[in-house]
């Protein structure tokens, strides 16, 4: 394939400071072919990372980039689009900048269904301050805040961005970067927030007191704590317990879009359109 | 100056002032005193095509006007002291990134929940220091209903000429105080707009950190054909994170001296009956709503045959220090009023060398009356 | 999609540089085309080899799997480049590599 990332990176910065084998790069590159099907133009496209190993992303890639404080990409982003609603805004956060510090600024992001395309790489670990807790670490795994076995219980990323509002909601592994890049296409392609669960390894630091030493022991992991949703669904509750479903989970393209519905309330000032009621919308609770 | 009179409250003319200096972003979140700044502009703002947000806490109010002030918008947020102290953060990033942006903060009793509907000075010490790190904060309190106006207009001014978040500080007295304002004609105010500087050239020469050590950087707005790298790490010419000696060194250096050798043009205040002061009259340091009693209280003194004068700092930070200094030396009878315990007074006792100035400090949310300093007056000199 | 070219006549080509000996490439190649061999000068002491081009099928998992941007494969289309078919030789190969850390067994098939 031969495919020409060179265009869309930030040559001087390479090679990228992740450790041998880490997911990040994978998903770098999937993003960047997502982007150059989508055919948008670099001056164009925005990338807001937060803090962490999946921070780094921002500054390897020829757009215009923000790298911001930890758990806030989601309003760093809302305010970049907002401003400059016809142009392509990405996030790149890590679990616990997603879920943890950052939860709060998720939820409101998928409540409000801006269009913004969020990609949470989930390493299931703090992995750039070596091994700390995340809202999705396993129970029982060891970790360094935890050394006696973590008891905190997680949560399921893509079920909370459902419940939130997100209108697109997918879950993708790097086992299969191909299948991962047609999802982050069908995101980028829908009109609304767009949530990506996208599970990635960190053996140095989750694997490596974890029995997942080498890139692949943590990769075959992934590969058993993972089906598509089509497999799910034909599981017993017992056997969904300790699986996530992979592809597309959610797709609303009837959800009306923030940017879209701000644009009424600035109808409604300039004398365009009478005052927003309730009789403009569907759901009156 | 032309005038035109506006009858408002001090949190709707810093709307309004904000809207005319052409913001055309709004992020907060509701905070009393401030929040009828965010209901003000919320109508404003999307009638001529900005946008106003309110968002699900103070962090993200401030990360969305960062946001939008990278993308190259003039932006504002409001809030009170509760929610200063949850933006500290990011305000660092905006001071590392060099984001100009406006905050103003209609200063309420602290600390903590302190007395939300009442009235305080007791962020000043904050707005020096909100964020960790070395940096120099550029901080202007409003005076009277009119500087609601007027400050926040200079402040959009200068957040673009130093590329850093300025803030100005209102107070609840200020925010809620409804009257008249004589303020400067719309077309004054247009006409005085500065915006930020811009790079002409090629993309290729382009490197927006990179600049004279007393320079502001030169960030184009976003989407325009010039990328370039946002972070809060120290990072080189072009944006990107770095740890090399003498980069990160020149850097923070530079953020410092930016303000600090350029404080000319930074320092405003308001010398009010200082001409006809000697060595024996009093000198009143106030600054905000309290300058307004202080003035009354002048006038009441000087009926009763004390000579007094007050020195308002209008630009709180950088201090004035020599201006302090030029009237510290001369008069000796010299009286700090604040609604804080010493807050700007510990800065005046720094740029004056005198540890003898009388205070007068009210701390329980109300405001201080003319009649209190004129008794302070007459009891201590 | 823009596509680098291809060296002359080459299925597949490595940017040493990059590459940061993460073993992936290697586990994820169906045809044994790659190995790891001892490197003493790079990081982890090893580094990617090619050593048998001419079984590459151009399946192109090899690239896709790279975090490194250090591996690419030719383009059926745009470079005139013959891929192999995948023979049981290789698979065996490709078995042996894995089975040895990544490294192709010392006397392997002699």
């Amino acid at each position: 394939m031969a495919f020409n990332y060179d265009k869309y990176l930030r040559l001087e910065k390479m090679p990228t400071l992740w450790c041998w084998g880490c997911g990040d790069g994978v998903i770098l590159k999937a993003t960047i072919r997502a982007i150059d099907k989508m055919g948008w133009k670099q001056d164009d496209v925005c990338v807001v990372s937060g803090i962490g190993c999946s921070g780094r992303f921002s500054s390897y890639v020829d757009f215009n980039t923000v790298h911001t404080t930890h758990g806030r990409t989601v309003a760093y982003a809302t305010g970049i689009k907002l401003a400059n609603p016809d142009k392509h805004v990405i996030c790149v956060a890590g679990d616990g900048d997603a879920l943890a510090i950052g939860g709060n600024h998720t939820i409101h992001g998928c409540r409000r269904n801006i269009d913004i395309n969020f990609i949470m790489i989930n390493n299931f670990i703090y992995g750039l301050t070596n091994s700390q807790t995340s809202p999705t670490t396993p129970q029982g795994m060891w970790t360094v805040s935890q050394k006696a076995g973590n008891i905190d219980p997680t949560f399921d990323a893509c079920k909370l961005a459902i419940a939130a509002g997100a209108s697109f909601v997918g879950r993708e592994t790097m086992l299969d970067p191909k299948k991962l890049e047609r999802l982050l296409v069908k995101g980028f392609e829908h009109k609304g927030f767009s949530f990506f669960d996208v599970m990635s390894n960190c053996h140095i630091n989750l694997g490596r007191k974890n029995k997942m030493q080498s890139a692949m022991e943590n990769l075959d992991w992934i590969d058993s704590i993972t089906t598509p949703l089509s497999k799910y669904e034909k599981l017993t509750p017992e056997e969904q317990l300790n699986m996530f479903p992979t592809g597309v989970l959610k797709q609303d393209t009837e959800a009306r879009e923030y940017c879209d519905m701000y644009q009424e309330i600035k109808d409604v000032h300039q004398g365009k359109r009478k005052v927003i009621t309730q009789d403009d919308f569907e759901k009156k609770i | 100056m032309a005038i035109r009179e506006i009858i408002s409250t001090g949190n709707n003319l810093s709307a309004i002032a904000a809207v005319d200096a052409g913001c055309e972003f709004f992020g907060g979140y509701p905070l009393t005193p401030s929040s009828e700044v965010m209901h003000t502009i919320s109508d404003l703002l999307p009638k001529v095509g900005g946008v106003a947000i309110q968002m699900e806490d103070e962090i993200a109010g401030i990360c969305c006007v960062i946001g939008a002030a990278m993308s190259g918008k003039r932006a504002l947020t409001a809030t009170s002291g509760p929610g200063m102290s949850l933006k500290a953060e990011n305000l660092g990033l905006a001071q590392m990134a060099e984001t100009p942006l406006v905050c103003v903060n209609v200063m309420r009793g602290g600390p903590s929940t302190g007395l939300p509907t009442r009235v305080s000075q007791g962020d000043v010490l904050q707005a020096k220091n909100p964020s960790h790190g070395d940096y120099k904060s550029i901080t202007l309190c409003a005076g009277s209903l009119a500087e609601c106006y007027t400050e926040v207009v200079r402040a959009f001014n200068l957040a673009d000429r130093f590329m850093q978040p300025v803030i100005v500080l209102t107070d609840e007295t200020l925010g809620h105080m409804h009257g008249k304002a004589e303020l400067p004609t719309l077309e004054e105010v247009k006409a005085g707009i500065v915006p930020r500087k811009k790079f002409e050239g090629v993309p290729e020469e382009y490197f927006p950190y990179e600049c004279e050590g007393d320079q502001p950087a030169v960030l184009n707005p976003m989407f325009e054909g010039y990328r370039y790298h946002f972070t809060g790490l120290h990072h080189d010419k072009n944006g990107f994170p770095t740890e090399e000696i003498n980069t990160c060194r020149d850097l923070i250096q530079r953020l410092e001296d930016k303000v600090e050798l350029h404080r000319d043009e930074l320092e405003l205040n308001e010398e009010f009956m200082c001409d006809d002061l000697g060595e024996n009259d009093v000198l009143i340091i106030a600054y905000g709503s309290v300058s307004l009693a202080a003035k009354e209280a002048i006038r009441h003194l000087r009926k009763d045959g004390i000579k007094a004068g007050l020195f308002r700092p209008i630009t709180l930070w950088p201090s004035p220090a020599e201006r302090i200094k030029h009237f510290t030396d001369k008069i000796k009878n010299v009286l700090c009023v604040e609604l804080n315990i010493k807050q700007y007074t510990a800065e005046i006792e720094r740029v004056s060398s005198r540890l003898d100035l009388e205070g007068l400090y009210k701390v329980n949310g109300r405001a201080i009356s003319p009649h209190e300093i004129v008794a302070k007056v007459k009891e201590v000199f | 999609m823009s596509l680098m070219k291809a060296p002359e006549n080459t299925q597949v080509w490595v940017n040493t540089s990059r590459c940061k000996a993460c073993d992936i490439c290697v586990s994820v190649c169906p045809a044994g085309v790659l190995s790891m061999k001892a490197e003493p000068t790079s990081t982890l002491g090893a580094m990617i080899e090619i050593i048998a081009i001419d079984s590459c099928i151009g399946c192109n998992d090899c690239e896709l799997n790279c975090p490194d941007f250090a591996i690419y494969v030719a383009d059926k289309k745009a470079d005139n480049v013959k891929f192999a078919k995948l023979t049981d030789e290789a698979k065996a190969r490709a078995a042996a590599i894995v089975e040895n850390n990544y490294r192709l067994p010392e006397n392997y098939g002699k």
